[in-house]
């Protein structure tokens, strides 16, 4: 009934008189009044209603409004009246918040563009960075605890899931169109070196920032339960795909279990050897005697550089097992199998931002909570496309 | 799997081959290595304390293999076998390298990729190191 903030921006100086006259219900609330005050403050605690008649002053300063839903009736001038100054400094109060309001205002709008110059300068300098070949360090980035190294790999990351979602928009129309095997391989190879892609723009950032990778802090939360050496753990996503693709035959079904034992036990190798850095890092941190604990840092550090190789290892490990998917599947096969991949993580990410964005008030109703979960659904499916056609 | 330096082999099927043809002392690097690789269905040159030489080692005793496993760090002569493999691999660094029936399969990424695209398998079969 009340909009606290306002549906319309009004021009006006902010002299404004109340709406209503005492005995007005609130559906007389005319949000085409001429009380800038009232729809520029946040921060005037009083309802409109509640606020006291004006005096019939104010009246020649302001142009008489229409009637219409009901807005200055004769009866202000009935009305109670209030001591002037009581009024004056009303008024003032609200002239002054229309004020700050205002300024607020301002200050967000030019925060928003020296962000927006402050993100082009950004990108320039990452495709300087790129062309040249050199990786940047330091420099402007903001939100102090993210490095340049990962700060870039984010920004990386973010341009790399845009193309994903066109690549898979076009996998779904090549999918059913029914293009020739010809042209659905063009675009299933795409897509693979869409993937291949990405893992090389891990490798460079793990000579920056190991620890961002391998943290998952360039992924959704979600995604980080099930972080893997700074990825997907591949035997999972194999068991996952066994039951969503197309029926195979009995050849490609020893290669997809053959692909998951193989990838099950690369895991497990790369696992132990992670588990021995980590085991013999502990040592060396622990043992450090304060005479020569300079040493025992300088080992520590050479030894955390290893870690570099296994997140190297575990993005090849990726790679490697979605060309072998590709190998064991025909392309139609290949096309639909790639749109379940790239729908599951859709869906994963999906769930990070509603987990993020669920109600948190214990007193809600229990049947509120399922409407909000059900229109957040509604909002994120809208973005992403069917699952039905699996 | 085992643990050897190069002067003693315990490893049955080439228990003579190391010690066979005296001058051994002189050899050249890259004949050792060659001469090494060649000995053992499944070699590994490793460093004791390197967790990706722990990875690959783990790998093969998960299939079931039994590598023969020298740790370049405790051999005498072990420096000169380490750049003889960088150079080998093309820089980098010089292990854990696999040799699968005297053949170079590679480092850590070579051998995994060929894990995963099936080849390994048939490869250590070939060379006598897998059963059915």
């Amino acid at each position: 009934m009340f909009p606290s903030w306002p549906i319309r921006f009004h021009h006006h100086t902010p002299v404004g008189s109340s709406k209503s006259g005492g005995g007005g219900g609130g559906g007389e609330e005319s949000t085409d009044s001429g009380s800038a005050a009232n729809t520029l403050s946040t921060t005037v605690p009083e309802s409109p209603v509640s606020t006291k008649p004006s005096s019939s002053d104010h009246h020649h300063l302001q142009p008489p409004q229409m009637d219409g839903a009901g807005g200055f009736s004769q009866s202000h001038q009935t009305a109670g009246r209030q001591t002037p100054e009581k009024t004056l400094r009303r008024l003032a109060q609200n002239r002054e918040a229309a004020r700050k309001s205002r300024l607020r205002k301002k200050a967000y709008v030019q925060q928003l563009e020296s962000s927006r110059i402050r993100l082009t300068q950004l990108e320039q300098d990452l495709h300087r960075a790129r062309s040249q070949g050199i990786f940047l360090g330091g420099g402007g980035v903001a939100g102090g605890s993210i490095s340049s190294g990962g700060a870039i790999f984010d920004m990386e990351y973010a341009r790399w899931l845009d193309e994903d979602l066109r690549h898979m928009s076009e996998l779904r129309t090549a999918v059913q169109a029914h293009l020739t095997d010809g042209d659905l391989r063009v675009i299933v190879d795409a897509y693979i070196s869409h993937y291949d892609e990405i893992f090389r723009l891990k490798g460079v950032a793990a000579k920056s920032d190991v620890f961002h990778l391998i943290t998952g802090m360039w992924a959704t939360p979600a995604e980080r339960c099930f972080l893997w050496m700074g990825g997907f753990r591949p035997s999972d996503l194999i068991k996952m795909l066994i039951s969503q693709l197309d029926p195979l035959t009995e050849q490609q079904i020893m290669g997809i279990y053959g692909l998951q034992q193989t990838s099950q036990q690369a895991e497990d190798a790369l696992s132990q050897g992670l588990e021995q850095l980590q085991q013999s890092l502990i040592d060396t941190i622990a043992n450090g005697s304060i005479n020569d604990s300079m040493h025992h840092m300088a080992v520590a550090l050479g030894k955390l550089a290893n870690l570099e190789g296994f997140v190297r290892q575990a993005d090849n490990l990726r790679q490697q097992t979605l060309h072998q998917l590709r190998r064991i599947l025909t392309v139609r096969q290949a096309a639909r199998c790639f749109l379940v991949i790239g729908e599951y993580y859709g869906r994963l990410r999906a769930l990070s931002s509603l987990w993020a964005s669920r109600p948190r008030e214990a007193l809600q109703m229990a049947d509120d909570n399922s409407c909000q979960t059900t229109t957040d659904l509604h909002m994120v499916q809208s973005s992403q496309n069917q699952f039905s056609n699996f | 799997m085992q643990f050897q330096p190069e002067t003693h082999s315990y490893y049955s099927a080439s228990s003579v081959v190391i010690h066979g043809g005296g001058g051994v002392a002189a050899a050249d690097p890259f004949e050792r290595v060659v001469r090494l690789a060649s000995g053992s269905a499944v070699v590994v040159f490793s460093v004791s304390t390197c967790c990706m030489c722990h990875a690959v080692k783990r790998l093969f005793c998960g299939m079931g293999v039994s590598p023969t496993v020298y740790e370049l760090d405790q051999d005498p002569r072990g420096k000169e076998i380490e750049r003889v493999l960088s150079q080998l691999l093309g820089g980098g660094s010089a292990v854990p390298v696999v040799f699968i029936g005297g053949k170079l399969v590679g480092a850590m990424d070579r051998v995994m990729a060929s894990h995963i695209s099936g080849n390994l398998v048939p490869l250590l079969k070939e060379a006598g190191a897998l059963w059915l």
